[in-house]
């Protein structure tokens, strides 16, 4: 049979026609997009046994409490732990995307000498010599961990000193301290039991005291109801995440909160809305009323209503006395739902300054937040796990890199301003990058005598059971006295339960204050961000920062 | 019965902390896309600010979390897809997207009344080094597909095998929990089975504040929304547009 060419062409046409009603080319299209849109280099997540662990968040000193799951050894995702007392379940933004700081592009990984690369064994020297020729300042961010008594007793046998920067909640807690003589460490707020909170500024709906704490209250007493059982009365200049969902936002002007509690004390004393008598605040309504741009109607209606649903405290977002004396006057020092005394053995801590001088060197700790950079002519060692960008910070002499997130053990002391005292163990889940080292990890190798922190942990422990007080909320709660040994309480603290110390201390707690005292604030506006300890922010963290809008400055917002 | 999972989500409760858009993301495996901006970011679970429109002391604010919302009846989405990359799921009811369907055609965004969908413009990519704290239970999807909420679908699956290693075929209630409401601090976001009227998450939907956006088209959609302020309720009435800030408005 002869093939002509027109035989060739009907052939292919048919061909042609045939295959376009099979699935072979609409497979091969599929498959050429799968593939071309599947690249060797697109991550695949890694399989291995997943496991759950607990432990806490050490981003910030509250320490919420955290399950990890962990596949092939590494932490893929967190939540929060309901049995947690403090933490009642909840974690900040930031802390459902911090399995993921580890890899943070800015990650610390090598020793930086005033920029150029050095060693550990040069660390080491260049500390070790600092220390035999003048005093040494140790500045630690979480004080009253394990790794805290090691720096305080390295401190003491140098001749140095041991300093604290407080968080915003200590701070505020200050005045307090300066009065009663209580250390403002052994101080809290008993939110739980107070009907009225007055908030100058302090942000307690956008992580104040822990994101779960003050927001779970909240919730369940105030949100969505006229009237509510706790009334959030807040004043802010803006009208802040907090503001928009008190039951009431009164809008003085930023930096007057000082001149707003005088005028309240004002009223409360005029009126004889409280039992107290003094402190007089020096200020009348009409000055008040010019400082805060709120008229004196509303300023007498705000005291009025303060003390209409006792018991009320009022709360400042820094170390303002005025709004401190307002509590002394309110009766809300040493009161349920004040200011109470959470414990008889907490110490008293010096606050690190701005100017560090007469020091020799200045040993920053990783928990120091970035934005604390003390002006020294001493040399500086600064323990951080990421890179502080153009932060004050970074202009250290020595930047060490310190582990990260969940990559060492630690322990964790009572969040700022919690009414109660507790204790957690945070076991490190993650490997951390070779090179290395916490302040206390140094600092023991410098000092072999020093007490590891692992050691200083297990004696705590040993404290806890011989105290035989307090309880631990776990997956149960056990009190304390039920159990056998300090063996056992370390195997339940390493499991993730939190001991709670559940004795009253808030009685024996009162301020003497003679006259008002005077304040002067500038007028600024708090702004979100808080000051957060790491430096750099989880990268999940642009879903807040640059796709939602939900974290922006004070600026583009209308008040 | 066949199961109807759905929201209720109270705005009384939303503090606009964000805790739901970082669990989601971090569950579902989002990447951290350094140049996304608010059109071009994929936000599963996106929590927006809406105001009362009125300045000065007399201004209130509320934050509405978006999501897919899961629509029960002619599902816009799945009528105009043309590779049938979209299905509602007729034992949970869950909209689901399968990205190895897709083209990337984008129509299921412009038909979303909710703009609640998102394009997947760049390859998925991470700092090196960071595929490590991948969940390892959900794919990686790939650049050029859109995606949504599934209601965190891979922990629909975990609650059945675990159910099914136990001998069940009924789930635990309490095995399964999208990311988001398990995150949230405040519990403003409640998951459950809207076809089981004995359901706490049923009942509240029923609630008279309960509210549906956008309710007119008539999508029946599966996520609720409650609110005893009278100008949030609002927002959601036939002839309204969502106040929404400026910038945070998708396309």
């Amino acid at each position: 049979m002869k093939v002509t060419r027109r035989d060739l062409l009907k052939f292919g046409g048919a061909a042609t026609a045939g295959l376009l009603v099979t699935p072979v080319p609409w497979k091969l299209l599929d498959d050429v997009s799968i593939w071309t849109q599947n690249w060797p280099w697109i991550p695949q997540p890694a399989r291995g046994p997943v496991e759950v662990k607990q432990s806490f968040c050490t981003l910030c000193p509250h320490g919420c409490a955290m399950r990890v799951r962990m596949s092939a050894g590494w932490p893929v995702g967190v939540a929060g732990v309901s049995s947690n007392p403090i933490s009642r379940g909840a974690l900040c933004p930031l802390g459902f995307g911090a399995h993921q700081l580890n890899w943070h592009p800015q990650r610390l990984r090598a020793l930086r000498r005033r920029g150029s690369s050095s060693s550990w064994e040069e660390a080491r020297a260049a500390f070790a010599k600092a220390c035999g020729e003048g005093p040494v300042v140790i500045v630690d961010g979480q004080p009253g961990r394990a790794a805290s008594s090691l720096f305080a007793t390295f401190a003491q046998k140098r001749a140095g000193s041991y300093r604290v920067v407080l968080s915003r909640e200590t701070e505020a807690l200050t005045p307090y301290e300066a009065w009663s003589g209580v250390p403002a460490f052994a101080l809290g707020y008993d939110l739980e039991n107070a009907q009225t909170i007055v908030s100058f500024g302090a942000p307690l709906l956008d992580g104040w005291a822990g994101p779960g704490r003050f927001a779970r209250l909240w919730a369940e007493r105030a949100a969505g109801v006229p009237d509510p059982q706790l009334r959030l009365i807040q004043v802010e200049s803006l009208l802040s995440r907090t503001a928009a969902r008190a039951w009431r936002w009164v809008p003085a002007q930023a930096g007057s909160e000082a001149a707003l509690a005088a005028g309240l004390a004002r009223v409360l004393l005029d009126e004889h809305l409280v039992a107290e008598r003094e402190p007089a605040a020096p200020l009348i309504l009409v000055e008040v009323a010019e400082r805060t741009g709120l008229s004196m109607e509303a300023i007498s209606d705000l005291a009025r209503t303060m003390v209409a649903r006792p018991p009320v405290v009022a709360i400042a977002a820094d170390n303002n006395p005025a709004i401190a004396a307002l509590n002394v006057l309110l009766g809300a020092v040493g009161a349920r739902g004040g200011i109470v005394k959470k414990s008889k053995r907490a110490d008293r801590y010096v606050p690190a300054e701005a100017e560090i001088n007469s020091a020799r060197a200045v040993l920053i700790d990783s928990t120091v937040p970035w934005d604390f950079a003390p002006h020294t002519s001493a040399e500086v060692f600064r323990f951080a796990a990421w890179d502080g960008g153009s932060s004050p910070g970074s202009q250290a002499d020595w930047l060490l890199p310190a582990p990260g997130f969940l990559e060492e053990l630690t322990d964790v002391p009572a969040a700022p301003g919690s009414a109660m005292e507790t204790y957690g163990v945070a076991p490190g889940l993650a490997k951390a990058p070779p090179g290395v080292e916490s302040a206390a990890q140094f600092l023991g190798s410098i000092d072999p005598a020093l007490m590891t922190v692992e050691k200083t942990i297990h004696s705590r422990c040993d404290d806890l059971f011989h105290g035989r007080a307090g309880t631990l909320c776990g997956q149960q709660s056990i009190p304390v006295a039920k159990l056998a040994s300090a063996q056992q309480v370390e195997e339940q603290l390493w499991k993730g339960a939190v001991w709670v110390d559940d004795s009253q201390h808030g009685n024996d707690f009162r301020c003497e204050l003679q006259e008002w005292p005077v304040t002067v604030r500038s007028a600024q506006a708090v702004q979100w961000p808080q000051p957060w300890p790491a430096p750099v922010l989880p990268p999940l963290a642009s879903k807040l920062y640059q796709e939602s809008g939900l974290r922006e400055t004070a600026e583009g917002r209308n008040a | 019965m066949n199961a109807r999972y759905g929201m209720v989500i109270d705005l009384d409760r939303c503090t606009g902390c964000g805790a739901c858009m970082v669990a989601c993301a971090a569950e579902n495996n989002v990447p951290p896309v350094t140049q996304a901006s608010p059109r071009t970011g994929l936000t599963p679970m996106l929590v927006r600010r809406v105001s009362n429109r009125v300045e000065g002391g007399a201004r209130r604010e509320a934050f509405i979390p978006m999501t897919c919302m899961q629509c029960e009846h002619e599902t816009p989405c799945v009528s105009v897809c043309p590779q049938q990359a979209v299905e509602v799921d007729d034992a949970t009811g869950i909209v689901m997207q399968m990205p190895q369907r897709c083209l990337g055609c984008r129509y299921c965004m412009t038909a979303c009344p909710y703009h609640a969908r998102y394009f997947n413009w760049w390859d998925p990519v991470w700092p090196a080094g960071m595929e490590k704290s991948l969940n390892p239970g959900v794919a990686v999807r790939m650049r050029g597909v859109v995606e949504k909420c599934n209601l965190c679908h891979a922990r629909l699956h975990s609650a059945k095998e675990k159910a099914a290693a136990a001998g069940k075929k009924e789930i635990d209630a309490a095995d399964y929990i999208p990311a988001c409401a398990e995150a949230c601090p405040t519990g403003a976001i409640r998951f459950g089975n809207l076809a089981d009227h004995d359901d706490p998450v049923a009942r509240e939907a029923r609630s008279p504040n309960a509210f549906r956006l956008l309710a007119r088209l008539g999508t029946e959609p599966k996520v609720y929304y409650k609110s005893t302020e009278a100008w949030v309720r609002s927002l959601a009435e036939p002839g309204e547009s969502l106040n929404l800030h400026s910038e945070v408005k998708h396309g």
